[in-house]
């Protein structure tokens, strides 16, 4: 039972971090569109016009967040799967991006400083 | 490090943490509620609706409230955010106090409602919006019932929010002439549902006997609407 155990905690530490990927450098073609969802999608209204100086002290700022996490943050909260903390205000938004704009959007933010 | 000296850490942390998050929007007693009274003139719904408004300040303060609801303040046609210009000050005033006092739950609106600065720009950015020009690209409905939605307008909805969607400024009922089909059916669902906290009674008890089918057609029927004052594009 035990060498089950250890096997599977070793394959997830393996799949987890072994061979750290690098995100890939941001599309200069990207991230201007993604500069410019954060305007139309609302985002720049709750967050900050440079992604770091949100209008409440516990919203994020998201300003050099790693792409995969704020794209899968923004698809769990539209999809219902995330409904904690804020998310009561941020599902409200959500309609107004496609799965596709998200992930423009969450490139953006990558390359934000 | 004894106890006592953790337990005051542990205070201070606490404190500290609440401070800087914030207060939470508060939570009045509405519909919900025995003691709840309809439109109850009190707070600084009274303040801001005694001064007179400056359109020319309020254009500047509503440069926050277009990054959602867009310059134009028609908001969108998802229904996400409502069509504003040319609504009534006084549903502005009324609608705003009542989601800074908790009264409305809005956790989109209650961040911006929260941060108004007084009552005079609340009344400046009402004077604003009142000068815009309602809409004639609103989202609407499917259009496939509008022979019940006409009816029962008529019947139910005309004698306070007129016949064209005019509303009623004098007594807070809002214009729905250019409102979001998507964003009324959201509104109208939710007061029947008592949802809408701060829901106008005589509204409920005309609407809670709808079924969804009979909302969407009234709401179809209310996202044609137009005012005569309404000037063609």
């Amino acid at each position: 039972m035990k060498w089950i155990l250890v096997s599977l905690l070793a394959s997830t530490l393996a799949f987890a971090g072994d061979k750290k990927k690098e995100e890939p450098k941001p599309d200069p073609a990207t991230v201007a569109a993604g500069a410019k969802l954060y305007l139309e999608k609302t985002c720049v209204a709750c967050h900050g016009k440079d992604a770091k100086t949100p209008i409440m002290p516990d919203y994020p700022r998201l300003a050099g967040q790693s792409a995969a996490y704020a794209e899968k943050q923004m698809l769990d909260i539209k999809s219902g799967a995330r409904s904690n903390g804020n998310t009561a205000a941020m599902k409200g938004v959500m309609p107004l991006v496609s799965e596709a704009e998200i992930k423009t959007l969450s490139v953006y933010l990558s390359s934000l400083q | 490090m004894n106890t006592a000296h953790r337990l005051l850490i542990a205070a201070i942390a606490l404190a500290a943490s609440l401070a800087f998050a914030g207060p939470p929007a508060p939570k009045k007693e509405g519909i919900e509620g025995k003691g709840y009274k309809w439109n109850a003139q009190e707070g600084e719904k009274i303040e801001a609706l005694k001064l007179k408004g400056d359109a020319k300040r309020g254009e500047e303060a509503f440069e926050v409230c277009s990054a959602c609801h867009l310059p134009s303040a028609a908001g969108r046609p998802d229904g996400t955010f409502p069509q504003l210009a040319g609504q009534h000050p006084t549903v502005i005033i009324k609608q705003m106090a009542d989601i800074r006092a908790g009264l409305r739950d809005n956790p989109i609106m209650y961040p911006f409602a929260a941060t108004l600065v007084d009552p005079q720009e609340l009344a400046d950015v009402a004077a604003y919006i009142q000068t815009l020009k309602v809409p004639h690209d609103n989202g609407r409905g499917p259009g496939t019932d509008l022979e019940t939605g006409k009816k029962l307008y008529a019947r139910d909805c005309e004698s306070c929010h007129m016949k064209n969607g005019e509303g009623d400024e004098k007594k807070f009922y809002p214009v729905l002439a250019g409102q979001h089909y998507k964003y009324m059916l959201r509104q109208a669902t939710e007061i029947r549902d008592g949802k809408r906290r701060n829901a106008n009674p005589d509204m409920v008890k005309v609407i809670k006997t709808y079924s969804d089918k009979e909302i969407d057609a009234i709401v179809d029927y209310m996202s044609r609407l137009e005012m005569p004052t309404q000037k063609k594009k």
